[in-house]
């Protein structure tokens, strides 16, 4: 009943809910334009919103940061540059769908799923944030390690046609991980003495690069294909296929909001391990993973979306970000005057609660915007190649640019663009190096964390799995979803099957 | 007529483009990512400052190698007053730790905000009820507890190694990825105690999940009057006292003089505007508003103060 009442907020003052429909349809176009990111759009806010008043401020940010998880869906679908980091999984089914003929149908189920993915973000976030919280406090370095090689083990199930060329793929993109300044002693690796290379590769440039300007490399070549004629009529699923992806959406939206919570880890990773667990569980996919399959959007989308209500619960109960957005959150609360922290809820229930409503109002304004002008959407992958691939590589540019306002970025971009060109022409995949540069920094820095807490001891590292339930629990799922993929197990599996 | 397109001529000349400083907006790189305490102190100030400067000031991250890159960066651009670095303590050091060659002594301070004190944190089930007790078991068997903290060159890196030298006792110090996931290490228990920010530590004081044992100032704290100060338990940190984080607006060397007493007194206004002081009381921030001279001893006796420290504790080579 205080719930409700503290929510009742929006009705009091209705024009909160005018600027979560703003902040949501804003953050739509920064999600969708790569290198605009909701971190940038919500940090530029604080500045702008010093001195409104609190409620106002919030209601603002919270829209943003609702449309730019979404928006990157927009570009990876139509252009196939993820316009966000937690687009990247996206990419891979829907660009596909969309060189079908069916872009409009892919935007629609992304949309639809961002919503329910919102939604159940924030039933989590109302229901059982403390229990969230304290898994994610728990969370050891030894359990970062173990996140991070499942996301690894992920090379597999991007490999397509190889698993061997995968893990090519997979080495170049650690390799590139490694790049730039150690964070735990500062030493530098490959670095050749330019400072702009100390802070390393920035996986969004690597993104833009290996899927959007190698895409609009590899066309350019190929200039003579015309662009395929969108279908526009069918673009919301139907209640009968929401009904049937359901689980599936459930499943992912659980794991969005347990990998949005831990602070060292986001919506990128979110989505990218949602991905696989669709891939492993779905037994018979609309069409193969990778080549337009429905499920390959349905999971991560409802995955990074649900991320958001994981992101706000440490932020909101331990004052501990959950991403890149909520750490700038806690700063606009504690320039308000608020102390994020442990007693942020029981200080300021109203505060908890007009997050919870924001996120409400901004799922509804998001099928809102998502919906209407999908037709018009589709009619970008309908422009002639001559105009639309100088297009690609012009945001590609002007994307990799903003992230960081470096030159560098722009070279690292074309040098992405360039392997990503070839690596495609042999037929190599190109997800496991986005993957790469992605989990490095997770897998190496928590790998050498848990050997130094052990005073240098990789044994003693291993026995400190032994000692916590979640470190446990994601061992034996570690085991599992390894064990699953040997071939000893599918040979044992078919003949299982075989003597039924 | 041709004579006063001539004195025209002359004085455009003479009085070259900053006469009329700024005649464009201006970019305030900020060397920490969005959210950290400096991205947080910066853009209050700015938004406030750009109302006296007549133009805006477009604040920028640049994040990546404890703040280098966004300090090569400014330091590459002309030295025209348009491009400013929003910096915190780090770059003082980048030189005895390595990371680069380039450091304050490049750039002249145009606006030193403030400084703040740091407190030495355990978690809620520590055996250790004061500093002391944590230093004694330290010394008993050296490099088994362990200290959580931000990697070489970070803040509770270098009180970690004040510790270690003014009391002689060794830890392990364990790196991680930022102060939040340093201080929940010491939460969760998977490290004994840590260094942080006080303000970054008194909600989960509050709430019972840390315990101050100690503060680094020479005097009680606002926020923390009861927690005991590390010179009463030992008084050989009194010689690297007053030392905390400091944050400020910096033009490369070689800046229009002019253009920075102009900055500085945009910023000099800003300073104490009566909303950018609660800002400052939020973050627990010891407002200095130094510029010129005052702000440049301030920096270098900081930074000799803290170079000696890592040099006697061993953190650097000599």
């Amino acid at each position: 009943m205080e719930a409700l009442s503290h929510m009742a907020v929006m009705i009091r003052e209705p024009w909160l809910i005018a600027l979560v429909a703003a902040g949501t349809c804003a953050g739509i176009y920064v999600g969708a334009i790569p290198g605009l990111s909701g971190t940038m759009a919500v940090s530029l806010l604080v500045s702008f919103t010093f001195g409104w008043e609190q409620h106002m401020a919030l209601a603002v940010m919270v829209g943003v940061y609702v449309g730019s998880v979404f928006g990157g869906s927009r570009s990876a679908i139509l252009l196939n540059i993820p316009g966000a980091p937690a687009a990247v999984a996206t990419a891979l089914d829907g660009y596909a769908l969309a060189k079908k003929g069916r872009a409009g149908e892919a935007m629609g189920l992304a949309t639809s799923q961002s919503v329910i993915g919102t939604l159940l973000g924030v039933l989590a976030l109302a229901t059982c944030a403390p229990l969230v919280a304290s898994i994610a406090r728990n969370f050891h370095s030894i359990d970062y390690l173990m996140l991070s090689l499942m996301g690894l083990m992920m090379v597999g199930s991007l490999s397509g046609r190889s698993v061997r060329f995968g893990l090519i793929a997979g080495c170049i993109g650690i390799f590139l991980g490694c790049v730039g300044v150690d964070g735990q002693t500062a030493v530098k690796r490959f670095t050749f003495g330019i400072v702009y290379l100390n802070s390393g590769v920035d996986y969004v440039v690597a993104m833009i690069g290996l899927f959007g300007a190698s895409e609009a490399l590899s066309q350019i070549t190929d200039m003579k294909a015309t662009p395929v004629k969108q279908k526009v009529d069918k673009i919301l699923p139907s209640w009968a296929e929401s009904a049937k992806y359901l689980w599936l959406t459930v499943k992912s939206s659980i794991i969005g909001v347990l990998v949005g919570a831990l602070p060292g880890a986001g919506g990128d990773i979110a989505a990218l391990l949602s991905y696989d667990q669709a891939k492993r569980s779905v037994k018979n996919p609309s069409a193969p993973f990778g080549k337009g399959a429905v499920e390959g959007i349905i999971a991560p989308e409802s995955a990074n979306n649900a991320a958001i209500g994981g992101a706000f619960i440490p932020m909101l109960t331990l004052g501990i970000p959950g991403d890149a957005v909520t750490a700038v959150l806690i700063s606009a609360l504690t320039i308000q005057g608020l102390r994020p922290g442990p007693n942020l809820i029981s200080q300021t229930p109203d505060l908890f609660w007009l997050i919870v409503a924001s996120l409400l109002v901004a799922s509804f304004f998001l099928l809102v915007f998502g919906l209407t002008g999908i037709k018009a959407f589709t009619k970008i992958v309908e422009v002639p190649k001559g105009i639309l691939m100088p297009t690609i590589l012009i945001l590609s540019v002007i994307g990799a640019y903003a992230i960081r306002n470096s030159v560098y970025d722009i070279l690292w971009m074309f040098g992405f663009g360039i392997i990503g060109y070839f690596l495609k022409r042999f037929n190599y995949p190109i997800a496991p190096i986005v993957l790469g540069v992605i989990l490095t920094r997770l897998c190496e820095e928590n790998y050498r964390r848990g050997v130094m807490l052990q005073g240098g001891s990789v044994m003693g590292m291993l026995g400190s799995i032994f000692t916590s339930y979640i470190s446990i629990a994601l061992f034996v799922l570690l085991v599992v979803l390894f064990v699953t993929q040997t071939e000893s197990y599918k040979h044992w599996q078919a003949k299982r099957r075989g003597e039924n | 007529m041709k004579k006063l397109l001539a004195l025209t001529l002359i004085f455009a000349l003479a009085f070259p483009a900053f006469a009329d400083y700024p005649d464009r907006n201006i970019t305030g790189v900020v060397l920490w990512g969005a959210g950290g305490t400096t991205d947080s102190l910066i853009r209050p100030l700015s938004a406030v400052a750009e109302q006296y400067l007549g133009k805006s000031i477009i604040i920028q991250n640049m994040t990546g190698a404890a703040g280098s890159v966004a300090t090569q960066y400014v330091y590459d651009a002309k030295p025209d007053g348009y491009t400013l670095l929003m910096g915190a303590e780090n770059p003082a050091l980048y030189d005895v730790l390595g990371i680069s060659e380039v450091t304050y002594d490049e750039f002249d301070c145009v606006y030193l905000i403030g400084d703040e004190a740091v407190g030495i944190i355990v978690g809620k089930n520590s055996p250790y009820k004061t500093f002391t007790e944590a230093i004694n078991a330290a010394k008993e068997k050296p490099f088994t507890l362990k200290y959580s903290m931000t990697g070489k060159g970070g803040l509770p890196w270098v009180v970690g190694s004040f510790i270690m030298d003014v009391t002689g006792a060794m830890f392990n110090m364990i790196p991680y990825e930022s102060d939040s996931a340093a201080k929940n290490a010491v939460v969760n228990g998977e490290c004994d105690f840590t260094a942080c920010l006080l303000l970054q530590g008194i909600e989960e004081a509050k709430a019972g999940d840390v315990k101050f044992l100690s503060v680094m100032a020479n005097e009680p704290a606002r926020a923390l009057p009861d927690v005991p100060l590390i010179v009463k338990e030992f008084p050989g940190f009194s010689k690297y006292l007053p030392w905390g984080a400091f944050y400020g607006v910096f033009a490369k060397k070689g800046t229009d003089p002019a253009i920075i007493a102009k900055l500085a007194d945009a910023f000099k206004k800003a300073g104490p505007d009566e909303n950018y002081q609660k800002v400052l009381v939020n973050f627990d921030v010891n407002f200095m508003g130094y510029t010129g001279e005052k702000a440049a001893q301030y920096i270098s006796s900081w930074r000799k103060n803290t170079v000696e420290a890592l040099k006697s504790s061993g953190a650097l080579d000599d």
